[in-house]
């Protein structure tokens, strides 16, 4: 999932010009469970931004229940058909979902001005309803096979592949007391599961080009293409 | 070949030293410290952004030693580069006489005085050991030749009083896997847990330089056992400072830094002292120490 958190009201308030008539897009899956852009949050965005004089035209969080805002072909259904008189009318859209949600409203509003009404802070796992935590960094090379499942990429503040720095203080992070090192985790649960030898094992660098920005996905039959500055990967997911 | 890498190669009981560069371009200061260990120190190590505080690099305090005939040891770190950076800085560094690297990890931007940098981590200590090796033997990282070879003494850092201590020792072969041909270590109050520390590795056959913070009052000492990883200054140390008055701490310091030299110089090939800009010490620790 796609952690977001509103950004404040003050910032989202200082990017209307005087008169914009603005629509607000929730997200109801990845914002929903952040309490930043589900349906409560858009409709008392909606709210808070009238009350403080900005010309709110509508608000929508595009359903069926539970449906990622960035799954572009039923958020521009929901948006054109649904409320096209209001996209229509709208000069400009606020999104509260994630970075890749913002864009999908774009599209599906054939270029519309949007707004970010969110920060998008990282990809998590929502361990309860309350606490979504990051274990992976999207980094495009996946190595937890050789550190017990855990990312040092993600849970070494440093993203140190070969081993813990020399910061670590009971088994906490030099950067924040509070925070468990790494490679501490790394290390006691490679030690429980007998595995320790892996750790012995030199980590090359990572290669940044897999990591490079935009990359993209396309799905085939039976196939999927991955594009990153390494090139074109095409792996067969069936035989 | 670098006088430190001699020193080793003779058996030579070897003593280095440490200065930190400052944050501007006055190095009247920094250079004063410097030429205290002339003639007491093998070499000496420049400090690189130490605690992540912006300052002048330690590669230009590197060059000003050469030029006056001192050995420096250039302390690299994996913070603020990427290998583009680290392998250019270390051909540079060659280039300008440098003839020991020490490959380190780097304090976290955090901790220092640009909190908003880019931690950039590109590469991890042991990787930046295997590409200044490679380097060494006349390739880069993508493989390519060199046109001339630098011929680094290559060095690394461990914590000997980490708690566990395993995964340094796991990462500390790997190091040697890498390239280190020699270790610093952080600092030792406990002659006792460094022994077992030096029992443990003994068959790894590398040199090892225990580290030798001077200790300048019970407060620092205090401060290190809250803040800093790896160091634990016993009880016993930290009353003695109480006891002493702030005109004798200098002697004082003297006195313990030398005491512990005297017990741990068996187990080991050296020590590395970090004098904290005290460097004016370190000619009577050597003595007390007995190692001149």
């Amino acid at each position: 999932m796609h952690a977001t958190i509103q950004k404040p009201i003050e910032e989202i308030d200082s990017y209307f010009r005087p008169g914009e008539k603005v629509f607000v897009v929730g997200c109801d899956n990845c914002a929903a469970k952040c309490h930043s852009g589900g349906i409560p949050e858009t409709q008392e965005m909606a709210a808070r931004l009238q009350k403080r004089g900005v010309k709110v035209i509508g608000w929508c969080v595009p359903q069926p229940a539970g449906t990622s805002l960035c799954k572009l072909s039923n958020t521009k259904r929901v948006l054109q058909e649904e409320y096209g008189g209001h996209v229509k009318q709208a000069d400009s859209f606020l999104v509260l979902a994630c970075g890749q949600g913002f864009h999908t409203v774009m599209d599906a509003t054939d270029g519309g001005v949007v707004h970010p009404g969110c920060d998008t802070v990282f990809g998590g796992e929502t361990v309860s309803d309350d606490f979504i935590t990051e274990y992976c960094s999207l980094c495009g090379e996946c190595i937890v096979e050789y550190t017990a499942g855990l990312c040092p990429v993600t849970l070494c503040a440093k993203s140190l592949l070969n081993g813990p720095c020399g910061g670590a203080k009971d088994g906490k992070c030099e950067v924040d007391r509070n925070r468990d090192c790494g490679w501490q985790l790394i290390y006691d649960r490679l030690k429980a599961i007998g595995r320790l030898q892996q750790m012995k094992q030199y980590m090359p660098p990572k290669k940044n080009s897999k990591w490079s920005r935009p990359r993209s996905l396309t799905l085939g039959d039976g196939e999927s293409t991955f594009r990153s500055l390494t090139g074109e990967h095409t792996v067969r997911n069936r035989d | 070949m670098s006088r430190l890498q001699h020193a080793f190669e003779r058996g030579k009981f070897v003593v280095t030293g440490e200065i930190g560069p400052p944050k501007g371009v006055d190095l009247e200061h920094c250079l004063r410290d410097a030429e205290m260990l002339r003639d007491q120190v093998t070499a000496i190590n420049v400090t690189d952004l130490q605690s992540a505080v912006m300052r002048i690099g330690s590669m230009a305090v590197c060059a000003k030693l050469v030029e006056r005939g001192l050995e420096p040891i250039y302390q690299l770190t994996c913070r603020d580069r990427n290998r583009l950076a680290l392998q250019s800085d270390l051909l540079s560094a060659w280039a300008f006489g440098i003839r020991n690297a020490l490959c380190l990890t780097g304090d976290h931007p955090s901790l220092g005085d640009h909190v908003e940098a880019k931690p950039v981590y590109d590469l991890d200590s042991v990787q930046l050991l295997k590409a200044a090796d490679n380097l060494n033997q006349g390739h880069d990282m993508a493989e390519h030749d060199l046109d001339g070879k630098p011929n680094f003494f290559l060095g690394a850092v461990v914590t000997p009083a980490a708690e566990p201590i395993e995964p340094q020792l796991i990462k500390m072969e790997k190091k040697i896997q890498a390239g280190a041909r020699f270790f610093q270590t952080q600092a030792i109050y406990e002659p006792e847990k460094f022994e077992q520390f030096v029992n443990g590795v003994q068959e790894l056959e590398i040199p090892i330089l225990a580290g030798m913070v001077v200790l300048k009052s019970a407060g620092m000492a205090k401060f290190m056992n809250k803040n800093v990883a790896g160091i634990t200054v016993p009880d016993s140390l930290i009353k003695e400072m109480e006891e002493t008055k702030a005109e004798d701490r200098k002697k004082k310091a003297v006195e313990i830094t030398a005491r512990i030299i005297r017990n741990i110089k068996q187990l080991c090939q050296g020590v590395h002292i970090m004098p904290l800009g005290w460097d004016e010490l370190v000619p009577e620790i050597i003595k007390q120490a007995e190692l001149s």
